[in-house]
């Protein structure tokens, strides 16, 4: 468990996921975000990987594809409000979702030790099970 | 008589923490029609379950999982 810092000036680590109108250009993506972004006032700035056009597992009022973004910044909680209402605005963005970042994709495996000692964690306080 | 308990194919794979943008895995733990597998079924424990089920709903929201698969539109 990560340990709790308490702090003075409370900023939090979030992440975004924006999903951009794939028939745009890629250069204006590129602005778009840019612009969005920048609305977040970040002090540091944010590791954005870009997935690109990928298929919508259902389609979207009229799209089919996005151009998918994702972002992760700190930021102090009350940017965010603008800055979810101006992509509410944005008719770039099909989709988008802000949430705290939890975990990156492909967490360090456990090692063989940790496994082993989780296992026989798990096998003493299994009595709930049907 | 007490079944054998499953091993969690999540904690095997070495996963900490469920990730909702990695769709091919969760995409392992949903049924043919899209539904969330049940843990009874899929052998997942319970603190990953929690965050799969979690995962499986951002990732739908998202449009990397659909709410209801094999549907012909």
């Amino acid at each position: 468990m990560a340990k709790l810092k308490i702090r003075r000036n409370p900023t939090r680590r979030y992440e975004a996921v924006y999903i951009f109108d794939s028939a745009l250009e890629d250069a204006t993506i590129a602005e778009k975000l840019e612009k969005l972004q920048g609305l977040l006032n970040l002090a540091e700035p944010a590791t954005i990987e870009h997935w690109g056009r990928r298929q919508l597992a259902y389609k979207i009022g009229r799209h089919e594809n996005g151009y998918y973004v994702i972002s992760n910044f700190t930021a102090a909680p009350a940017v965010l409000p603008e800055f979810e209402r101006a992509l509410k605005l944005e008719e770039s963005v099909v989709r988008y979702l802000v949430t705290l970042y939890e975990h990156e994709l492909g967490a360090p495996k456990l090692s063989d030790e940790e496994l082993a000692s989780r296992r026989r964690a798990s096998d003493d306080d299994d009595d709930d099970e049907e | 008589m007490r079944r054998q308990k499953k091993p969690c194919p999540i904690t095997e794979a070495g996963i900490r923490y469920v990730d909702y943008k990695d769709d091919r895995l969760l995409a392992r733990f949903i049924t043919d029609y899209g539904k969330i597998l049940p843990s009874r079924l899929s052998g997942v424990d319970a603190r990953h379950q929690r965050q799969l089920s979690k995962a499986v709903k951002k990732a739908r929201y998202l449009a990397l999982l659909p709410y209801v698969k094999g549907q012909t539109a």
